[in-house]
């Protein structure tokens, strides 16, 4: 039977679980792959596929529709992830899909503080309080503290290495 | 007689075979080229720019890893040896300064996380915290901020083009 490549990613995991799903997957052998990885599903869990802004079906004997080879399939119990980005004396939020990824954030953030283009090269998203710029490719259901459903970013000018 | 293999060359091996890595292969973020211990070459995709390649191949010196930092030299995949001046990745602002060919001769990136040239830069611990190496992460952070540098609409394509 032929399978795909998805990639399972929790805060309940150290990293994301790379495993195989029949190709014409249903809910039902998601979720049991959900199970395999170790992750606890409750009434709770939310299944999102990607950068889905709506959790996916949890009817087992449906088909697991939008899942295709590489897909990252976020378990986690924010439905939203509210977003505070701080730039100079501004601040904005925002609610995002769990999936969504730094780069999208980072493009709203520039759409909603009206950067230049150039002036949106050369900034970057850092964590609040911390010195951390999450790649643009990580999800921010991997940023929260895993208490909450909120992640802040201070929008801040990216250096050049000189020295 | 079993040759006994050292943990740096089994610790690359081990994370190019992980899944952080993984992810980006399937995502199409970069792809292994070839190993030849303590070399690895990794190609990290580009976007389109005028006259300027889909990717741009790096040959990782690995010796140390994980402990030590690895250092990246871009690589010509099609002679096999350092990628020409003119063929470097360049940009407006932050991607020229990280792609310097006159540095140390083209042997390395002028990046916080490579091992050559972090050192005899103290300064850049405080100045560029984000972009250290990270020895629990391994070559996946030093290939993010690659993939992430030609991703940011600074990288304009290759200097000759």
């Amino acid at each position: 039977m032929p399978t795909k490549t998805i990639f399972i990613r929790s805060r309940e995991l150290p990293a994301a679980i790379e495993t195989e799903i029949v190709e014409a997957a249903l809910v039902a052998d998601l979720l049991e792959a959900i199970k395999h990885a170790g992750i606890a599903i409750n009434a709770d869990t939310a299944i999102f596929i990607d950068e889905a802004e709506v959790p996916h079906a949890m009817t087992p004997n449906l088909p697991a529709t939008d899942l295709k080879r590489g897909s990252h399939v976020h378990v986690t119990k924010c439905k939203k992830i509210e977003v505070t980005i701080n730039y100079l004396a501004e601040t904005a939020t925002h609610k995002f899909a769990p999936g969504a990824r730094v780069r999208r954030v980072k493009a709203w953030a520039i759409d909603k503080f009206k950067l230049s283009a150039h002036d949106a090269d050369e900034h970057v998203l850092q964590m609040c309080g911390t010195t951390r710029r999450p790649a643009s490719d990580t999800p921010l259901n991997e940023l929260t503290d895993g208490k909450t459903c909120a992640v802040c970013f201070d929008l801040v000018p990216e250096k050049r290495v000189e020295g | 007689m079993n040759r006994v293999v050292p943990p740096d060359r089994l610790l690359l091996e081990a994370d190019l075979a992980a899944t952080a890595f993984r992810v980006g292969e399937i995502d199409g973020r970069w792809r292994l080229g070839m190993i030849s211990w303590p070399h690895v070459i990794i190609a990290v995709t580009a976007p389109q720019r005028p006259n300027s390649p889909a990717e741009f191949a790096f040959r990782f010196e690995c010796t140390g890893y994980r402990q030590l930092p690895v250092t990246a030299q871009p690589w010509d995949l099609r002679t096999n040896g350092p990628l020409p001046a003119k063929d470097w990745p360049t940009g407006r602002s932050i991607v020229p300064s990280i792609f310097r060919p006159e540095w140390r001769e083209g042997r390395c990136l002028y990046l916080p996380c490579d091992r050559l040239s972090i050192e005899g830069h103290p300064g850049w611990i405080t100045d560029h915290p984000s972009r250290l190496w990270d020895p629990k992460r391994g070559i996946t952070c030093y290939l993010e901020q690659l993939h992430d540098l030609f991703h940011q609409g600074d990288y304009s394509g290759v200097r000759g083009a």
